[in-house]
């Protein structure tokens, strides 16, 4: 089944020709922990790497590629120009969650950032390393 | 989410991944995730729930690990 309905595609797909820079999806594959009952019985290695395939589908600025170490499996790393900035979903992205990652090209293909100057101008500062974690429950 | 990849990638000292709760429920046991989005700096739970930019940029500076 496919992950957009048509008229979305091609929404994504306007989207991903205008990437400012080209995006690469890194599927990592590993041993997976056990989901909670009532969690679709998927393989979500091979789901995530079939989601990742189809986004790279709809344009010649996204690639993919499998193939990383990563904290928990399945992971997307999500690397602009193939560079690893530090973001990436952990999980089989699905429902809203595909949205995210799209999301994500989209704004890892920008090449200045996207937030206010206010913004940027308070993250300068930052004088330590930041690890964010968002959990989220696909719907 | 994006707000947290925004970040990021504005950012060299900031990462931020996405973690789908129900396939990793250990550690969403550990982290006490209940209601989400669930935001986590550096391994310890900062609040719940999406927030304006100006707001999760705050909370995200003046995150606390004690």
């Amino acid at each position: 089944m496919a992950i957009f309905r048509p008229e979305d595609e091609e929404k994504v797909r306007e989207l991903f020709a205008a990437l400012e820079r080209p995006v690469e999806l890194v599927v990592a594959l590993g041993p997976e922990e056990t989901p909670l009952p009532g969690a679709r019985d998927i393989d979500f290695g091979a789901e995530t790497v079939r989601v990742v395939e189809e986004l790279a589908a709809l344009s010649e600025r996204v690639t993919h590629r499998v193939g990383a170490e990563a904290e928990r499996y399945p992971a997307v790393f999500i690397r602009p120009e193939g560079e690893e900035v530090g973001i990436r979903y952990d999980g089989l992205p699905w429902g809203y969650e595909v949205g995210t990652l799209v999301g994500a090209v989209l704004e890892a293909g920008r090449r200045e950032p996207s937030l206010r100057p206010e913004s940027l101008e308070a993250l300068a500062a930052l004088d330590r390393d930041l690890a964010i974690e968002v959990f989220v429950t696909p719907t | 989410m994006l707000l947290a990849y925004k970040a990021a990638l504005a950012s060299p000292r900031i990462s931020a991944a996405g973690i789908e709760a129900s396939e990793f429920p250990a550690l969403a046991e550990e982290m006490e995730v209940w209601a989400v989005p669930r935001i986590v700096v550096n391994g310890v739970p900062q609040w719940d729930g999406a927030v304006p930019e100006r707001v999760f940029v705050e909370r995200v500076l003046s995150a606390t690990f004690g």
